[in-house]
Protein backbone atom coordinates (compact mmCIF):
# COMPACT_ATOMS: atom_id res chain seq x y z
CA UNK A 1 0.00 0.00 0.00
CA UNK A 2 1.03 3.83 -0.52
CA UNK A 3 2.40 5.16 2.75
CA UNK A 4 0.31 8.33 1.77
CA UNK A 5 -2.57 6.24 1.27
CA UNK A 6 -2.27 4.19 4.36
CA UNK A 7 -1.47 7.07 6.79
CA UNK A 8 -5.37 9.16 5.15
CA UNK A 9 -7.21 5.21 5.56
CA UNK A 10 -5.98 4.41 9.03
CA UNK A 11 -6.10 7.52 10.45
CA UNK A 12 -9.92 8.31 9.19
CA UNK A 13 -10.50 5.04 11.00
CA UNK A 14 -8.81 6.13 14.10
CA UNK A 15 -11.27 9.27 14.23
CA UNK A 16 -14.68 7.44 13.49
CA UNK A 17 -13.49 5.23 15.90
CA UNK A 18 -12.92 2.25 14.39
CA UNK A 19 -10.82 -0.81 15.47
CA UNK A 20 -6.57 -0.43 13.92
CA UNK A 21 -4.40 -2.77 15.27
CA UNK A 22 -1.19 -1.18 17.50
CA UNK A 23 1.13 -1.07 14.55
CA UNK A 24 -1.39 0.53 12.25
CA UNK A 25 -1.52 3.78 14.83
CA UNK A 26 1.95 3.62 15.62
CA UNK A 27 2.39 4.26 12.02
CA UNK A 28 -0.48 7.12 11.81
CA UNK A 29 1.12 9.00 15.13
CA UNK A 30 4.70 8.75 13.53
CA UNK A 31 3.57 9.70 10.14
CA UNK A 32 1.86 13.15 11.65
CA UNK A 33 4.49 13.48 14.00
CA UNK A 34 6.96 13.55 11.74
CA UNK A 35 6.22 13.43 7.87
CA UNK A 36 2.77 14.72 7.27
CA UNK A 37 3.28 18.45 5.23
CA UNK A 38 7.14 17.97 5.57
CA UNK A 39 7.27 18.20 9.18
CA UNK A 40 10.58 16.95 9.90
CA UNK A 41 11.38 20.52 8.33
CA UNK A 42 10.64 21.82 11.54
CA UNK A 43 12.61 19.79 13.82
CA UNK A 44 15.36 20.51 11.60
CA UNK A 45 15.02 24.45 11.77
CA UNK A 46 14.47 24.12 15.41
CA UNK A 47 17.49 22.17 16.07
CA UNK A 48 19.18 24.63 13.68
CA UNK A 49 18.18 27.33 16.17
CA UNK A 50 19.11 25.50 19.33
CA UNK A 51 22.70 25.27 17.98
CA UNK A 52 23.04 28.65 17.07
CA UNK A 53 21.70 29.60 20.67
CA UNK A 54 23.73 27.51 22.19
CA UNK A 55 26.79 28.72 20.32
CA UNK A 56 25.94 32.48 20.79
CA UNK A 57 24.67 32.07 24.54
CA UNK A 58 28.43 30.16 25.15
CA UNK A 59 30.28 32.67 23.45
CA UNK A 60 28.45 35.85 25.63
CA UNK A 61 29.40 33.85 28.53
CA UNK A 62 32.58 32.95 28.25
CA UNK A 63 33.21 36.82 27.10
CA UNK A 64 31.53 37.97 30.00
CA UNK A 65 33.07 35.05 32.49
CA UNK A 66 36.49 36.01 31.00
CA UNK A 67 35.60 39.73 32.25
CA UNK A 68 34.16 38.91 35.71
CA UNK A 69 36.82 36.69 36.22
CA UNK A 70 40.21 38.35 35.55
CA UNK A 71 38.72 41.80 37.17
CA UNK A 72 37.36 39.50 40.65
CA UNK A 73 41.43 37.52 40.22
CA UNK A 74 43.02 40.95 39.93
CA UNK A 75 41.22 42.54 42.57
CA UNK A 76 41.68 39.47 45.12
CA UNK A 77 45.17 39.39 44.26
CA UNK A 78 46.10 43.72 44.85
CA UNK A 79 49.29 43.70 46.91
CA UNK A 80 48.88 44.06 50.47
CA UNK A 81 49.88 47.52 52.50
CA UNK A 82 48.53 49.31 49.39
CA UNK A 83 45.80 51.42 48.51
CA UNK A 84 43.30 49.36 46.68
CA UNK A 85 41.91 50.44 43.58
CA UNK A 86 38.41 51.59 43.66
CA UNK A 87 37.61 51.35 40.54
CA UNK A 88 38.25 47.75 40.95
CA UNK A 89 36.68 47.69 44.20
CA UNK A 90 33.20 49.21 42.81
CA UNK A 91 33.96 46.12 39.86
CA UNK A 92 34.29 43.31 41.99
CA UNK A 93 31.05 44.28 44.66
CA UNK A 94 29.14 44.91 40.99
CA UNK A 95 30.33 41.29 39.72
CA UNK A 96 29.42 39.58 43.02
CA UNK A 97 26.09 40.94 43.18
CA UNK A 98 25.38 39.39 39.36
CA UNK A 99 26.97 36.18 40.12
CA UNK A 100 25.02 35.62 43.78
CA UNK A 101 21.41 37.09 42.01
CA UNK A 102 22.32 34.43 38.19
CA UNK A 103 23.56 31.75 40.34
CA UNK A 104 20.60 32.17 43.47
CA UNK A 105 17.19 32.03 41.45
CA UNK A 106 15.73 29.56 38.80
CA UNK A 107 17.22 30.30 34.98
CA UNK A 108 13.28 29.52 34.23
CA UNK A 109 12.39 32.55 36.30
CA UNK A 110 15.29 34.75 35.10
CA UNK A 111 14.12 33.76 31.16
CA UNK A 112 10.86 34.88 32.03
CA UNK A 113 11.23 38.30 33.82
CA UNK A 114 14.18 39.13 30.67
CA UNK A 115 11.36 38.55 28.57
CA UNK A 116 8.21 39.80 30.08
CA UNK A 117 9.24 42.09 32.60
CA UNK A 118 12.68 43.88 30.98
CA UNK A 119 12.14 44.04 27.61
CA UNK A 120 8.66 43.46 26.36
CA UNK A 121 9.74 42.59 23.15
CA UNK A 122 8.54 40.23 20.49
CA UNK A 123 11.98 39.32 20.00
CA UNK A 124 11.48 36.29 22.25
CA UNK A 125 14.52 34.02 20.82
CA UNK A 126 16.88 36.69 20.95
CA UNK A 127 16.01 37.77 24.04
CA UNK A 128 16.16 34.25 25.08
CA UNK A 129 19.45 33.51 24.27
CA UNK A 130 20.61 36.55 25.88
CA UNK A 131 19.01 35.37 29.44
CA UNK A 132 20.58 32.06 29.08
CA UNK A 133 24.25 34.03 28.01
CA UNK A 134 23.64 36.32 30.97
CA UNK A 135 22.81 32.91 33.12
CA UNK A 136 26.20 31.26 31.62
CA UNK A 137 28.25 34.02 32.29
CA UNK A 138 28.07 33.68 35.69
CA UNK A 139 28.94 30.06 35.75
CA UNK A 140 31.34 30.50 33.42
CA UNK A 141 32.78 33.09 35.59
CA UNK A 142 33.47 31.07 38.65
CA UNK A 143 35.14 28.01 36.27
CA UNK A 144 37.74 30.59 34.94
CA UNK A 145 38.34 31.96 38.43
CA UNK A 146 38.86 28.49 39.64
CA UNK A 147 40.98 28.09 36.95
CA UNK A 148 42.89 31.02 37.28
CA UNK A 149 43.37 30.89 41.07
CA UNK A 150 44.82 26.71 40.37
CA UNK A 151 47.69 28.31 37.94
CA UNK A 152 50.98 28.28 40.16
CA UNK A 153 51.33 31.48 41.92
CA UNK A 154 54.72 30.93 40.68
CA UNK A 155 53.82 32.08 37.45
CA UNK A 156 52.23 35.43 38.13
CA UNK A 157 55.87 35.76 39.91
CA UNK A 158 57.96 35.23 37.28
CA UNK A 159 56.06 37.13 34.71
CA UNK A 160 56.18 40.13 37.12
CA UNK A 161 59.79 39.82 37.79
CA UNK A 162 60.74 39.93 34.41
CA UNK A 163 59.13 43.26 33.69
CA UNK A 164 56.01 42.34 32.54
CA UNK A 165 52.89 44.26 33.83
CA UNK A 166 49.82 42.74 35.48
CA UNK A 167 47.50 42.42 32.46
CA UNK A 168 50.53 40.60 30.01
CA UNK A 169 51.58 38.48 32.40
CA UNK A 170 47.71 37.45 33.14
CA UNK A 171 47.17 37.36 29.05
CA UNK A 172 50.36 35.31 27.61
CA UNK A 173 50.89 33.03 31.16
CA UNK A 174 48.67 32.65 33.21
CA UNK A 175 45.06 32.99 31.19
CA UNK A 176 46.47 30.28 28.52
CA UNK A 177 47.34 27.77 31.09
CA UNK A 178 44.00 28.13 33.26
CA UNK A 179 42.13 27.79 29.87
CA UNK A 180 43.62 24.07 29.46
CA UNK A 181 43.25 23.73 32.77
CA UNK A 182 39.06 24.47 32.25
CA UNK A 183 38.54 22.66 29.58
CA UNK A 184 36.63 19.58 30.60
CA UNK A 185 34.42 22.01 32.91
CA UNK A 186 33.64 24.67 30.05
CA UNK A 187 32.82 21.57 27.82
CA UNK A 188 30.40 20.47 30.80
CA UNK A 189 29.26 24.09 30.72
CA UNK A 190 28.63 24.36 27.06
CA UNK A 191 26.51 20.43 27.16
CA UNK A 192 24.65 21.86 30.02
CA UNK A 193 23.49 25.31 28.10
CA UNK A 194 22.72 23.18 24.81
CA UNK A 195 20.14 21.54 26.62
CA UNK A 196 18.79 24.19 28.50
CA UNK A 197 18.34 26.07 25.33
CA UNK A 198 15.13 24.07 25.78
CA UNK A 199 13.88 26.85 28.42
CA UNK A 200 13.48 29.33 25.63
CA UNK A 201 10.23 27.49 24.58
CA UNK A 202 8.51 28.88 27.59
CA UNK A 203 8.73 32.48 26.68
CA UNK A 204 7.87 31.48 22.91
CA UNK A 205 11.53 31.14 21.81
CA UNK A 206 11.59 29.08 18.69
CA UNK A 207 13.72 26.02 19.24
CA UNK A 208 13.33 22.24 19.20
CA UNK A 209 11.08 21.38 22.07
CA UNK A 210 8.98 24.61 20.63
CA UNK A 211 8.33 23.16 17.57
CA UNK A 212 8.04 19.69 18.67
CA UNK A 213 5.04 20.79 21.44
CA UNK A 214 3.46 22.95 18.64
CA UNK A 215 3.48 19.93 16.67
CA UNK A 216 2.34 17.54 19.46
CA UNK A 217 -0.14 20.61 20.17
CA UNK A 218 -2.00 20.32 16.51
CA UNK A 219 -1.78 16.24 16.56
CA UNK A 220 -3.47 15.89 20.06
CA UNK A 221 -0.27 13.65 20.50
CA UNK A 222 2.46 14.26 22.43
CA UNK A 223 4.68 11.42 22.87
CA UNK A 224 6.12 11.39 19.48
CA UNK A 225 7.27 14.86 18.98
CA UNK A 226 8.67 14.97 22.56
CA UNK A 227 9.77 11.77 22.69
CA UNK A 228 12.27 12.58 18.94
CA UNK A 229 12.30 15.90 20.48
CA UNK A 230 14.58 13.78 23.05
CA UNK A 231 16.42 11.65 20.71
CA UNK A 232 17.96 14.72 18.58
CA UNK A 233 18.89 16.03 22.12
CA UNK A 234 20.59 13.38 23.05
CA UNK A 235 22.23 12.58 19.71
CA UNK A 236 23.89 16.13 19.85
CA UNK A 237 24.99 15.88 23.27
CA UNK A 238 26.75 12.49 22.04
CA UNK A 239 28.65 14.08 19.24
CA UNK A 240 29.93 16.97 21.03
CA UNK A 241 31.17 15.16 24.20
CA UNK A 242 32.62 12.69 21.44
CA UNK A 243 34.18 15.70 19.70
CA UNK A 244 35.11 17.75 23.49
CA UNK A 245 37.29 14.41 24.33
CA UNK A 246 39.55 14.64 20.87
CA UNK A 247 39.98 18.24 21.55
CA UNK A 248 41.04 17.09 25.19
CA UNK A 249 43.34 14.34 24.02
CA UNK A 250 44.40 16.84 21.48
CA UNK A 251 45.47 19.87 23.93
CA UNK A 252 47.06 16.89 26.53
CA UNK A 253 49.53 16.00 23.53
CA UNK A 254 51.72 18.68 24.17
CA UNK A 255 52.50 17.54 27.75
CA UNK A 256 54.04 14.75 26.72
CA UNK A 257 57.79 14.20 27.59
CA UNK B 1 73.91 50.11 43.66
CA UNK B 2 70.76 49.02 46.13
CA UNK B 3 70.74 50.27 49.55
CA UNK B 4 68.18 49.37 51.86
CA UNK B 5 67.32 51.10 54.85
CA UNK B 6 65.97 49.96 58.02
CA UNK B 7 63.33 47.24 56.34
CA UNK B 8 61.28 45.47 57.80
CA UNK B 9 58.55 42.68 57.09
CA UNK B 10 55.90 41.21 58.99
CA UNK B 11 53.56 38.66 57.91
CA UNK B 12 50.58 39.68 60.77
CA UNK B 13 52.35 39.28 64.05
CA UNK B 14 55.20 37.26 62.59
CA UNK B 15 58.27 39.57 62.41
CA UNK B 16 60.25 38.05 59.20
CA UNK B 17 62.82 40.79 59.05
CA UNK B 18 63.65 43.29 61.84
CA UNK B 19 65.25 46.59 60.43
CA UNK B 20 67.69 45.50 58.13
CA UNK B 21 70.55 47.93 56.28
CA UNK B 22 72.39 46.63 53.55
CA UNK B 23 73.95 47.82 50.77
CA UNK B 24 75.19 46.20 47.59
CA UNK B 25 77.63 47.77 45.51
CA UNK B 26 77.87 47.12 41.95
CA UNK B 27 79.87 43.70 40.53
CA UNK B 28 79.52 42.38 44.07
CA UNK B 29 78.38 38.67 44.70
CA UNK B 30 76.60 38.82 47.91
CA UNK B 31 75.89 35.38 49.17
CA UNK B 32 73.16 35.24 51.87
CA UNK B 33 73.15 31.96 54.18
CA UNK B 34 71.09 31.09 57.28
CA UNK B 35 68.53 29.05 58.52
CA UNK B 36 65.24 28.06 57.22
CA UNK B 37 63.02 30.64 58.51
CA UNK B 38 65.98 32.82 58.84
CA UNK B 39 64.09 35.54 56.69
CA UNK B 40 67.00 35.35 53.81
CA UNK B 41 64.60 34.52 50.82
CA UNK B 42 62.12 37.57 52.33
CA UNK B 43 64.73 39.70 52.25
CA UNK B 44 65.68 38.50 48.76
CA UNK B 45 61.83 39.36 47.16
CA UNK B 46 61.86 42.41 48.76
CA UNK B 47 64.37 43.62 46.87
CA UNK B 48 62.04 43.42 43.95
CA UNK B 49 59.13 43.86 46.02
CA UNK B 50 58.00 40.49 45.21
CA UNK B 51 57.37 40.92 48.87
CA UNK B 52 56.00 44.50 50.01
CA UNK B 53 58.24 45.74 53.20
CA UNK B 54 56.25 46.48 55.99
CA UNK B 55 58.57 49.63 56.93
CA UNK B 56 61.69 50.92 55.30
CA UNK B 57 62.84 52.35 52.06
CA UNK B 58 64.88 49.93 49.14
CA UNK B 59 66.63 52.30 46.42
CA UNK B 60 67.91 50.86 43.30
CA UNK B 61 70.45 53.10 41.34
CA UNK B 62 68.76 55.85 42.81
CA UNK B 63 65.38 55.64 42.75
CA UNK B 64 63.39 54.86 45.23
CA UNK B 65 61.32 51.69 44.51
CA UNK B 66 59.49 51.56 47.98
CA UNK B 67 57.65 54.51 46.72
CA UNK B 68 54.02 53.60 46.02
CA UNK B 69 54.68 55.73 42.81
CA UNK B 70 57.48 54.37 41.85
CA UNK B 71 57.07 52.43 38.18
CA UNK B 72 57.63 48.90 39.32
CA UNK B 73 57.42 46.92 35.99
CA UNK B 74 60.51 49.35 34.48
CA UNK B 75 62.36 48.65 37.90
CA UNK B 76 61.88 44.97 37.39
CA UNK B 77 63.43 45.15 34.34
CA UNK B 78 66.35 46.11 35.47
CA UNK B 79 66.94 43.07 38.14
CA UNK B 80 66.71 39.76 37.28
CA UNK B 81 65.35 36.73 39.64
CA UNK B 82 65.70 33.22 39.20
CA UNK B 83 63.64 31.35 41.47
CA UNK B 84 64.01 27.89 43.16
CA UNK B 85 61.42 26.32 41.66
CA UNK B 86 62.23 27.54 38.09
CA UNK B 87 59.01 29.04 37.05
CA UNK B 88 59.34 28.71 32.98
CA UNK B 89 56.06 29.03 31.34
CA UNK B 90 55.02 25.86 30.54
CA UNK B 91 52.85 27.00 27.75
CA UNK B 92 55.34 28.40 25.67
CA UNK B 93 58.90 27.25 23.92
CA UNK B 94 62.17 27.77 25.43
CA UNK B 95 62.66 30.51 23.02
CA UNK B 96 59.23 31.82 23.68
CA UNK B 97 60.45 32.01 27.26
CA UNK B 98 63.51 33.42 26.75
CA UNK B 99 61.81 36.45 24.37
CA UNK B 100 58.61 37.46 25.90
CA UNK B 101 59.71 39.42 27.67
CA UNK B 102 62.31 41.72 25.92
CA UNK B 103 59.83 42.12 23.04
CA UNK B 104 56.16 42.72 25.86
CA UNK B 105 58.75 45.63 27.12
CA UNK B 106 59.56 47.06 23.47
CA UNK B 107 63.20 46.29 24.81
CA UNK B 108 64.09 44.17 21.62
CA UNK B 109 62.25 43.40 17.96
CA UNK B 110 61.09 39.63 17.50
CA UNK B 111 64.16 39.16 15.37
CA UNK B 112 66.67 41.04 17.76
CA UNK B 113 64.86 38.86 21.24
CA UNK B 114 65.30 35.73 18.58
CA UNK B 115 69.16 36.43 18.00
CA UNK B 116 69.05 37.40 21.71
CA UNK B 117 67.83 34.28 22.89
CA UNK B 118 69.87 32.16 20.42
CA UNK B 119 73.39 33.38 21.84
CA UNK B 120 72.44 33.32 25.39
CA UNK B 121 71.17 29.33 25.01
CA UNK B 122 74.82 28.66 23.43
CA UNK B 123 76.50 30.25 26.01
CA UNK B 124 74.54 27.84 28.66
CA UNK B 125 74.92 24.50 25.96
CA UNK B 126 71.07 24.63 25.03
CA UNK B 127 70.98 25.85 21.82
CA UNK B 128 69.25 22.77 20.73
CA UNK B 129 66.55 23.15 22.90
CA UNK B 130 65.40 26.26 21.94
CA UNK B 131 61.99 24.82 20.77
CA UNK B 132 61.05 22.50 23.33
CA UNK B 133 58.90 22.65 25.66
CA UNK B 134 59.99 23.67 29.46
CA UNK B 135 58.75 19.53 30.76
CA UNK B 136 60.55 17.85 28.25
CA UNK B 137 63.68 19.24 29.94
CA UNK B 138 65.46 17.93 33.07
CA UNK B 139 65.64 20.28 36.43
CA UNK B 140 69.29 21.55 35.87
CA UNK B 141 68.69 22.30 32.38
CA UNK B 142 65.45 23.98 33.32
CA UNK B 143 67.09 26.18 35.60
CA UNK B 144 69.77 27.42 33.14
CA UNK B 145 66.86 28.28 30.94
CA UNK B 146 65.36 30.15 33.69
CA UNK B 147 68.87 32.03 34.37
CA UNK B 148 68.92 32.50 30.48
CA UNK B 149 65.14 33.94 30.67
CA UNK B 150 66.51 36.73 32.94
CA UNK B 151 69.93 37.91 31.23
CA UNK B 152 67.77 38.36 27.96
CA UNK B 153 66.31 41.86 29.98
CA UNK B 154 69.97 42.93 30.27
CA UNK B 155 69.65 43.34 34.20
CA UNK B 156 72.01 45.35 36.15
CA UNK B 157 71.34 43.01 39.02
CA UNK B 158 70.67 38.98 39.62
CA UNK B 159 68.75 38.00 42.35
CA UNK B 160 69.03 34.08 42.80
CA UNK B 161 66.42 32.74 45.47
CA UNK B 162 68.04 29.27 46.20
CA UNK B 163 68.00 28.34 42.79
CA UNK B 164 70.11 24.73 43.39
CA UNK B 165 68.02 23.77 45.91
CA UNK B 166 65.15 21.61 44.13
CA UNK B 167 67.47 20.01 41.52
CA UNK B 168 68.94 16.81 41.99
CA UNK B 169 72.23 16.32 43.26
CA UNK B 170 74.24 15.70 39.84
CA UNK B 171 72.49 18.28 38.37
CA UNK B 172 73.81 21.25 40.84
CA UNK B 173 77.20 20.93 39.10
CA UNK B 174 75.89 22.50 35.76
CA UNK B 175 73.92 25.56 37.35
CA UNK B 176 76.46 27.01 39.71
CA UNK B 177 79.06 26.54 36.74
CA UNK B 178 76.18 28.92 34.79
CA UNK B 179 76.46 31.60 37.88
CA UNK B 180 80.47 30.86 38.42
CA UNK B 181 80.59 32.51 34.86
CA UNK B 182 77.96 35.38 35.09
CA UNK B 183 80.21 35.94 38.09
CA UNK B 184 83.56 36.18 36.95
CA UNK B 185 81.68 38.47 33.62
CA UNK B 186 81.40 41.23 36.49
CA UNK B 187 77.19 40.90 36.79
CA UNK B 188 76.43 42.29 40.33
CA UNK B 189 74.83 39.27 41.90
CA UNK B 190 72.49 38.46 45.38
CA UNK B 191 72.24 35.08 46.02
CA UNK B 192 70.48 33.09 48.62
CA UNK B 193 71.78 29.50 48.73
CA UNK B 194 72.59 26.86 50.82
CA UNK B 195 75.79 25.84 49.01
CA UNK B 196 78.65 26.70 51.23
CA UNK B 197 81.44 25.88 48.41
CA UNK B 198 79.95 28.43 45.81
CA UNK B 199 79.68 30.85 48.91
CA UNK B 200 83.33 30.30 49.54
CA UNK B 201 84.64 30.19 45.87
CA UNK B 202 82.52 33.22 44.16
CA UNK B 203 81.52 35.25 46.82
CA UNK B 204 83.27 38.93 47.38
CA UNK B 205 80.72 38.93 50.85
CA UNK B 206 78.86 36.59 52.63
CA UNK B 207 75.55 37.82 55.24
CA UNK B 208 74.56 35.35 57.86
CA UNK B 209 70.86 35.44 58.44
CA UNK B 210 68.95 34.72 61.19
CA UNK B 211 66.07 35.46 63.08
CA UNK B 212 65.64 38.32 60.60
CA UNK B 213 68.70 39.93 61.73
CA UNK B 214 71.99 39.80 59.58
CA UNK B 215 73.73 38.65 62.19
CA UNK B 216 77.67 38.79 60.48
CA UNK B 217 79.18 39.82 57.44
CA UNK B 218 82.45 39.29 55.89
CA UNK B 219 84.43 38.18 53.22
CA UNK B 220 83.81 34.25 53.06
CA UNK B 221 87.57 33.60 54.07
CA UNK B 222 86.33 35.50 57.78
CA UNK B 223 83.55 34.80 57.83
CA UNK B 224 84.14 30.66 57.39
CA UNK B 225 87.49 30.41 58.72
CA UNK B 226 86.58 32.82 61.51
CA UNK B 227 83.34 32.80 62.66
CA UNK B 228 82.28 35.38 65.45
CA UNK B 229 78.97 34.26 66.76
CA UNK B 230 78.21 31.58 68.63
CA UNK B 231 75.05 31.08 66.12
CA UNK B 232 77.55 31.21 63.16
CA UNK B 233 79.71 28.79 64.40
CA UNK B 234 76.93 26.09 65.16
CA UNK B 235 75.19 26.64 61.96
CA UNK B 236 78.37 25.75 60.12
CA UNK B 237 78.93 22.99 62.16
CA UNK B 238 75.84 21.10 60.91
CA UNK B 239 75.64 22.03 57.33
CA UNK B 240 79.78 21.84 56.32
Amino acid sequence: MDPVQAFETWKALMTSGGDVAWWQSVYVKFYQAFIQADRWKEYLEGTGVTLVATALALLMGVILGVLVAVIRTAHDQQRPGRRKSPVLGAFNAIFKVYVTVIRGTPMMLQLLIWAFVVFKSRQYTVVGIFGLGINSGAYVSEIIRGGLMAVDGGQMEAGRSLGLDYLDTMRFIVIPQAVKAILPSLGNEFIILLKDTSLLSMISGQELLYFAQAIGTRNYEQMFPLVGAACIYLLLVMIFTWLLGKLERRLRESDRR
Amino acid sequence: MIDVKHLSKSFGDHLVLDDIDQHIYPGEVVVIIGPSGSGKSTFLRCLNLLETPTAGTITFEGREITDPKADIDRIRQGMGMVFQHFNLFPNMTVKKNITLAPVRTKLMTQAEADAAAMALLRRVGLEDKAEAYPNQLSGGQKQRIAIVRALAMKPKVMLFDEPTSALDPEMVGEVLEVMKELARDGMTMVVVTHEMGFAREVGSRVLFMDEGHILEENTPGELFGNPRSERLRSFLAKVL
